[in-house]
């Protein structure tokens, strides 16, 4: 997982700047995309991979903090690193609020960008790991049959199997088979490990 | 061009008994005198009319002409003190004689104060009184018209110019109570003008011949004269005074009470009045002028300010921006290099970047100096006490607002330097306004400004200009001329860079050092003109 392809998206209006920030990152070994404006970075394909942005804080049209704002709407969660001409005290506030991993002013030391880069590149590493968690924990609880949701909803609510026998108006043993299914289909080991799945899926818990 | 000289004319064309009047004030005036005749016509079949028991307006009368001469005295000394010209001090203190006399001559006034019991002072006090200010007035015009010191003495030290008005002030009281004292311990040993309390003797004719005698002189030497606003308004005053004198004396018979009597004091009234309103009238005109100018003036520093600061951010982002791609690149550059094998062929490109970018850098810092180059082509020889006191009148609002004391002190013989005039002109004036941005803090002590200029050494020319503010840190004094270093909350920190950029430019030096004990000293030097171009001279 750790040989994955990292990749740095760096946008600013300088050439100057995106060529020796693109040979930067590659000499550290990071893939590293340069686009002129935001808008070429939306309008273009985005490889899979973990990543993070290197951003201009003053671009022309859209500014780096409005382009921030939006992506948060779009559903891009790529972590974003600030870069400015001039170290603009509120501007940085602000940007740090939203959510950015660092600001930095021009010229900064390679070191700090290459740090904020590697905790960006961490964070994104860890959202997509979990995001792929997530997505095939929800597809295993997509097999399920509508009475292996039932009895997993009320197993993960702690009931033992006879009160679930009663529930659903089952034999103990049909529930017992349920059950085990519950078990092979989510690839839960224990009940710990389903209550857990069940706690990540947000499983909505019957009431009585 | 002197320093003194450009201060004296933006003074003279404020003041008004140095203003020349206009033709609307002149016909203004005329058309006063005109009215003013006509009252005098109209009264004329009446004039023998007695009015009795009237006395009981004389104390009003007195007292409003008291008030408008004591207020005029008061206006003219404030002029007295601006313009410190001797002629106006006499002026203001026939005013003033004119306006104390009133009293006693009101208090002394038959059956007019009967109700108080006050100690008879005889029959012939009042007359006596009157004729010492009638008499009095028109000689302190004279003083005014003879004394002739306009050639304007605002260096006249403000001291002395006090100690004038408190000497003046005490010699006219001590004259009028010399004047009542004479009058009311020896009223039967005056000649007798008074038949009885109403009606006047043979002897009095010579006294209204006398007064428009020397009104007449009065008159003629300011016609002949009449250069300023204040002149054309005394010839309205002297106008009423003779219609006045008419009234009272020929035309009312010299009989008291009568409407011929009482017309000739409204003249009298209106003659104290005059002046005082042109005076006001003016102040207000100048009030008005004044925060305009101010509002203009800071409009006009406001937009020079944002433009420099726009431009020194343009030009911070210019140079920054290459700045930071080529460390950058050679961060990369040394990253390939320590790679395990070494990738020769990126960082010969991030080395080539780097050239790149510094010729780019290049560029722009060569852009800004050609822009003050182009500047610098039209040098010629500048008169730095002029270009001083040129700077110094536009700062004057920010002198008069911030309270600060205004010392110079400037070579009359200074050489010539050649120079961009508007360049040097703003090293003074970001001189000046830090000198006064730095004193606004400080409440303790005076606010003193001092400018001087002077001659160094045989060539060279040594401006210094000190303040008594808050002074400077050591830090600030090691990092003052670097860019971007301020210590002010709104400062870009690009005025003295720019300040020692332009004066190096001209082939000087501009440092600081601090002032003993408050404040601080800037000083440049400029090379005279003679060392810098003397083929210019030859050729001229």
């Amino acid at each position: 997982m750790t040989d994955e392809q990292t990749i740095v998206f760096i946008i600013d209006d300088d050439i100057s700047v995106r060529e020796s920030l693109t040979s930067l990152m590659r000499s550290v070994g990071h893939a590293a995309e340069s686009f002129e404006s935001t808008h070429d970075f939306l309008m273009s394909e985005r490889p899979e991979g973990p990543a993070c942005i290197v951003l201009d804080v003053r671009l022309p049209g859209q500014s780096g903090l409005e382009f921030q704002r939006e992506t948060a709407g779009l559903g891009i969660h790529l972590p974003i690193i600030f870069i400015s001409g001039h170290g603009d005290i509120p501007m940085s506030v602000s940007a740090m609020k939203a959510g950015a991993i660092e600001f930095l002013t021009k010229p900064f030391r390679d070191q700090d960008l290459l740090d904020a880069v590697h905790r960006g590149i961490e964070l994104d590493r860890k959202c997509k790991r979990d995001q792929a968690r997530l997505d095939g924990l929800q597809q295993r609880y997509q097999g399920l049959t509508p009475r292996e949701q039932e009895v997993m909803a009320l197993v993960v609510n702690g009931q033992l199997n006879k009160q679930i026998a009663a529930e659903l108006h089952l034999s103990e043993v049909t529930v017992k088979a349920h059950r085990a299914q519950v078990m092979h289909k989510m690839k839960a080991k224990s009940l710990p490990d389903l209550v857990r799945f069940a706690d990540r899926l947000d499983l909505v818990i019957p009431k009585h | 061009m002197s320093l003194m000289g450009t201060t004296e004319d933006d003074v003279r064309s404020f003041l008004i008994s140095l203003v020349p009047p206009g033709r609307h004030q002149t016909n203004l005036a005329v058309f006063t005198v005109i009215m003013l005749i006509c009252v005098l016509v109209l009264t004329l079949p009446f004039a023998h009319i007695y009015l009795s028991h009237t006395e009981v307006f004389v104390p009003a009368y007195a007292a409003a002409v008291f008030v408008n001469e004591l207020i005029t005295t008061t206006l003219l000394l404030v002029l007295y003190s601006v313009q410190r010209s001797t002629a106006v001090l006499a002026l203001s203190m026939g005013y003033l004689f004119s306006g104390l006399l009133i009293i006693p001559w009101a208090v002394t006034f038959p059956d007019v104060f009967a109700q108080l019991r006050l100690p008879d002072t005889g029959l012939q006090s009042t007359v006596w009184i009157a004729i010492s200010r009638r008499l009095g007035f028109p000689l302190f015009i004279l003083a005014y018209l003879m004394i002739r010191d306009d050639a304007l003495s605002i260096r006249k030290p403000f001291h002395r110019v006090r100690r004038a008005i408190i000497g003046s002030i005490t010699g006219i009281s001590f004259l009028v109570g010399g004047i009542c004292l004479i009058v009311f311990t020896s009223d039967d040993a005056l000649p007798e003008i008074m038949r009885d309390a109403r009606n006047i003797s043979s002897l009095w004719q010579y006294v209204p011949a006398t007064a428009l005698l020397l009104y007449a002189i009065c008159l003629i030497t300011l016609w002949r004269r009449r250069r300023s606003l204040l002149d054309l308004w005394l010839m309205v005053v002297l106008c009423t005074l003779i219609f006045e004198v008419i009234l009272l004396s020929y035309l009312g018979g010299g009989l008291r009470l009568s409407v011929g009597w009482w017309s000739g004091r409204f003249f009298g009234f209106v003659s104290a009045t005059v002046i005082l309103l042109v005076l006001l009238s003016e102040t207000t005109l100048l009030y008005a002028r004044l925060a305009r100018s101010i509002a203009a003036e800071r409009r006009t520093r406001e937009s020079r300010l944002t433009a420099m600061e726009a431009l020194s951010a343009t030009i911070a982002h210019e140079i920054n921006q290459p700045l930071a791609s080529m460390i950058t690149n050679a961060d990369a550059g040394v990253r390939w290099l320590q790679k395990s094998k070494p990738d020769l062929e990126e960082t010969r490109t991030a080395l080539e970047r780097i050239v790149r970018d510094g010729h780019r850098a290049g560029k722009v810092v060569e852009s800004v100096r050609s822009m003050f180059r182009k500047g610098t082509q039209e040098r010629g020889p500048v008169d730095l006490n002029g270009l001083i006191a040129e700077v110094l009148r536009c700062s004057q609002s920010e002198v008069t607002i911030g309270h600060v004391t205004l010392q110079t002190e400037v070579d009359k013989q200074l050489p010539l330097v050649t120079g961009n005039q508007i360049q040097l002109q703003q090293v003074v004036w970001n001189l000046i306004s830090n000198a006064i941005d730095s004193m606004r803090p400080v409440t303790d002590r005076a606010r003193v400004l001092r400018v001087s200029c002077k001659r160094q050494n045989r060539d060279a020319v040594l401006f210094s200009i000190e303040d008594t503010g808050i002074g400077m840190t050591l830090d600030d004094k090691n990092q003052i001329f670097e860019p971007f270093y301020t210590t002010k909350s709104d400062g870009m920190g690009m005025g003295l860079m720019f300040c020692r950029a332009i004066i190096e430019s001209h082939g000087g030096q501009l440092w600081m050092k601090e002032n003993i004990p408050h404040g601080t000293i800037f000083l440049f030097t400029l090379p005279g003109a003679d060392e810098i171009l003397p083929d210019m001279r030859a050729s001229t």
